[in-house]
């Protein structure tokens, strides 16, 4: 095969001896390899930008969730004391409720939470005062905070820091003090600010809606608690961890009554999701790459046909069936992987013309593309080997001509 | 001393059966190294099988051909590619250069399927286009030349990879007279360097020029000639 370099020298002469009909000729698979690869890389885009969202928000959540043997706050305070992986736990209850201003009546709720719910909430910041200590918490103090949205709707302005919101539930009026405002930064994706209808959430330490509607919250349970895991922890060895504990507290080892769900496997979830999305679609540019290696064939059947002659002299003077087999087969597929390169060329760029243009039209949806090295090296493999495949047929045409037959042929 | 050629009782049959075309019926014919052969023979005489055979473009329905000692008769398409080009320089009518490669191109192009480094094709096609006088058109294609001047491309390239048979089918057939006699002078001096040249034509006055003269008609050796000095 040392003769291979000098087939594949031929080829690219004869390839820019050619230049128009070779360019139209990869049409068909710049076309097919531009559309893959701007599907992958808006795709890929896409998911690295939502993932990232998502991280930020939700990293290191789990759900513990146990439809026959509920789990009940000791259970999670226990986890956060024994485990240093957990960092935090919630264990709310909301009472609905109407919440009376000078604004008017609105519908509210009284969220019943822990010192360090909000740290469930990674993604909105203290803005003004801040949330309730654990004095407050142990001493069921009448405090809350609020997102500054739900602050303008009940009052039409930020500036309510120490102010008192009155709260009616279950026919009772509780008045909590205004400690603190949330909020979430801007141009985030998720939904940030809360609409007319929503209920306005007051923020409160569950001890205070214990003392004031009188009722003991460890007798409560719930069918779902959350831990928050520790930054890094290790998520699959600290929910197993979380298993084994509340099965021993719960004293039902092994029955896999507790099923664990950690914001990894959601997020594992939705890049699975976006993947087989962009599979699917960048299987249907594909088929345009099938198109694409037709035309291939077709041009390299024509151009067998136009050759003939030159085929004929190459073997009278002392071609191979496999040395003509080669060019001609070095000729398609350099024609396909030039045409893939400059697919990929193409496919890129016109994924960061479309990106650009959603980051000036939508700022809050804006991505970078991103494309595999990995993704790249196959889709320049997959179109070499559409013309290698394409290219078979034509090439043997060539190769089994006789010499005769073909010097004959004018 | 054993012929260079040696084809014995070859039958070349097209169309075996009912409609069967002899184009070749019991040929024996032997060729010296450094031969002038010039077979003649009007069209549909079998001149064209002949010639085909002994280029080795072809196998004989039966017979056999022996060629610088080896038996050719019934090689496989590459083995006979091979002797093509280890044995055999073409010269054909219509020069059969290929159009979008320059003249050295064109003449190194054997060299590349023997498998000659690039150096050494550069070198062996550079000389041969020397010897037939175009080492001023090198890079010229095809098309910038003229007729003469392309068939001595032809020549160039059918020498260049040295082989012991030159086999020109009607060389002349497409040129004017002047260009006729260029070519006819370029066979000369190539015989008289000690090559085997078989001239392949129709015309009485071309073959005129070799020493030998074999007639083919109707598939059969009509005549075979030496002429003395």
């Amino acid at each position: 095969m040392s003769q291979l370099l000098e087939y594949i020298k031929m080829a690219f002469f004869n390839i820019l001896s050619n230049k128009i009909r070779s360019l139209l000729t990869m049409l068909g698979i710049i076309i097919g390899i531009s559309s893959v690869i701007l599907i992958m890389s808006l795709g890929n885009g896409a998911k690295n930008m939502i993932t990232g969202q998502l991280d930020s928000i939700g990293t290191g959540q789990v759900a513990i969730m146990s439809m026959e043997d509920p789990i009940t706050q000791e259970d999670l305070e226990y986890l956060k004391e024994e485990m240093e992986e957990v960092d935090a736990y919630l264990f709310a209850f909301g009472f609905e409720g109407t919440i009376s201003t000078p604004k008017g009546d609105f519908t509210g709720n009284a969220y019943g939470c822990q010192t360090d719910t909000y740290l469930f909430e990674q993604y909105a910041v203290l803005t003004q005062g801040r949330y309730f200590n654990e004095d407050e918490y142990n001493d069921a103090k009448m405090v809350c905070y609020l997102s500054e949205s739900d602050a303008i709707r009940l009052f039409g302005n930020t500036d309510v820091i120490g102010m008192p919101v009155d709260i009616m539930v279950d026919g009772r009026t509780l008045t909590y003090t205004i400690i603190g405002l949330t909020a979430y930064p801007e141009n985030t994706s998720m939904i940030t600010y809360s609409s007319e209808n929503d209920p306005i959430f007051l923020n409160l330490p569950l001890t205070s809606l214990e003392a004031a509607l009188g009722f003991d919250a460890d007798l409560f349970y719930s069918q779902q608690g959350n831990v928050l895991l520790n930054e890094n922890a290790n998520a699959k060895e600290a929910c197993d961890k979380i298993i084994n504990i509340l099965e021993a507290r719960h004293d039902c080892q092994g029955e896999n009554k507790f099923i664990i769900q950690s914001f990894s496997d959601v997020m594992s979830t939705i890049s699975t999701v976006i993947n087989v999305i962009t599979l699917f679609i960048s299987l249907v540019a594909a088929i345009s790459l099938l198109v694409g290696g037709v035309g291939v064939m077709n041009i390299m059947l024509v151009s067998v046909t136009e050759r003939t002659r030159e085929i004929g002299i190459r073997k009278s003077l002392g071609a191979k069936t496999g040395s003509i087999l080669l060019q001609f087969l070095s000729e398609s597929a350099i024609i396909t992987m030039l045409g893939g390169i400059l697919g990929i060329v193409f496919g890129f760029l016109g994924a960061m013309v479309i990106s650009w243009l959603i980051g000036a039209l939508a700022p809050e949806y804006a991505f970078t593309p991103s494309i595999s090295i990995g993704a790249v090296l196959l889709a320049t493999l997959f179109s070499s080997v559409v013309g290698i495949f394409f290219g078979i047929y034509p090439a043997r045409k060539a190769a089994k001509l006789s010499p005769i037959e073909a010097l004959r042929r004018m | 001393m054993d012929a260079l050629i040696h084809i014995e009782h070859i039958m070349k049959i097209y169309n075996p059966g009912e409609n069967e075309v002899r184009a070749l019926d019991d040929v024996s014919l032997d060729i010296y190294a450094g031969e002038f052969v010039a077979i003649i023979g009007q069209s549909g005489s079998g001149k064209s099988t002949l010639m085909n055979l002994l280029g080795c473009l072809d196998i004989p329905t039966s017979g056999t051909y022996i060629l610088s000692g080896q038996d050719v008769s019934s090689l496989s398409d590459n083995a006979l590619s091979e002797i093509r080009n280890q044995q055999i320089g073409f010269i054909f009518q219509g020069f059969n250069l290929i159009s979008n490669l320059t003249a050295i191109e064109n003449v190194a192009l054997p060299l590349i399927y023997r498998g000659l480094p690039a150096g050494e094709r550069l070198k062996y096609a550079t000389e041969a286009l020397r010897m037939v006088g175009l080492e001023n058109r090198m890079k010229h294609k095809p098309a910038e030349m003229s007729g003469g001047q392309q068939q001595r491309v032809a020549i160039a390239r059918a020498i260049a990879a040295r082989p012991p048979v030159i086999l020109a089918d009607e060389p002349t057939g497409n040129l004017d007279s002047t260009s006729t006699k260029e070519i006819m002078n370029i066979l000369h001096e190539l015989h008289d360097t000690g090559r085997t040249v078989i001239l392949i034509t129709h015309d009485d006055q071309i073959a005129a020029n070799a020493k030998r003269v074999v007639r083919i008609m109707d598939g059969k050796v009509e005549s075979d000639i030496t002429r003395e000095n």
